[in-house]
């Protein structure tokens, strides 16, 4: 039985009936699809049991919001499958990329949030003089230099 | 009087509290009957107001189905 089936569509009433494996596309792309489409048409979704109780096809039925000739209500059903597959391809992405996703948007919002600014260091730095100069950074090279001579 | 609509929405695709979210904002315009049968919600939609304009039934339908998947992306799974 085919993968993905127009079983269906019916122009007097504006509909298109579509059938799909279950096996083939999951719930989660089906739902993807419909809500892509809800804008423009009425979708109502149900599922069969295979005979034998050997898996299932999902049932999409769709109305067209608008009227809607055989034309574009076979655009409708068109449309539906392309979103089945990009839905399915986002899925895929999103599941080998999303440690890599997940580690990007951690840096951004680190970065974002945790940037030191100058009044971090104020308080800590509160009882420190700006002539203070524990490092000796400030003195003099000759300074240094003749205290070794002295010494040596 | 308007027909009844009678629609079938399967368990494992519609949730029941999107269901009953849809109940209550379409009430005002219709009587719904929400019952559950086998796999399926059955409900039944009767005493339509003649004034709505536009297809009911099919709002209801995708008010249902977009506030299950919105409730199914905000559960963790």
């Amino acid at each position: 039985m085919a993968k993905l089936k127009l079983e269906s569509f019916d122009a007097e009433n504006n509909t298109a009936l579509l059938s799909l494996d279950s096996s083939v596309y999951t719930l989660d792309v089906l739902y993807g699809a419909a809500y892509a489409l809800i804008d423009r048409a009425y979708v109502l979704l149900d599922k069969q049991s295979r005979e034998g109780g050997k898996g299932s096809r999902f049932i999409v039925h769709l109305r067209g919001k608008r009227k809607l000739n055989k034309d574009t209500i076979a655009n409708l059903s068109g449309e539906f499958s392309n979103e089945l597959l990009s839905q399915a391809l986002r899925r895929k992405v999103v599941k080998q990329n999303g440690a890599l996703i997940e580690e990007i948007v951690t840096q951004a919002i680190a970065g974002a949030a945790g940037a030191a600014l100058p009044q971090d260091f104020a308080e800590e730095e509160d009882d420190l003089d700006f002539l203070d100069d524990p490092l000796g950074i400030a003195v003099p090279w000759e300074e240094k230099f003749s205290k070794n001579k002295k010494e040596s | 009087m308007s027909a009844e609509i009678k629609l079938r929405l399967h368990r494992s695709m519609y949730m029941a509290q999107a269901i009953k979210d849809a109940i209550g904002i379409f009430e005002d315009f219709a009587r719904f009957e929400m019952k559950r049968q086998d796999d399926h919600y059955n409900v039944d939609i009767h005493d339509i107001d003649p004034e709505v304009d536009g297809d009911l039934a099919g709002e209801f339908c995708n008010f249902a189905l977009a506030h299950t998947i919105e409730r199914k992306r905000k559960t963790p799974k």
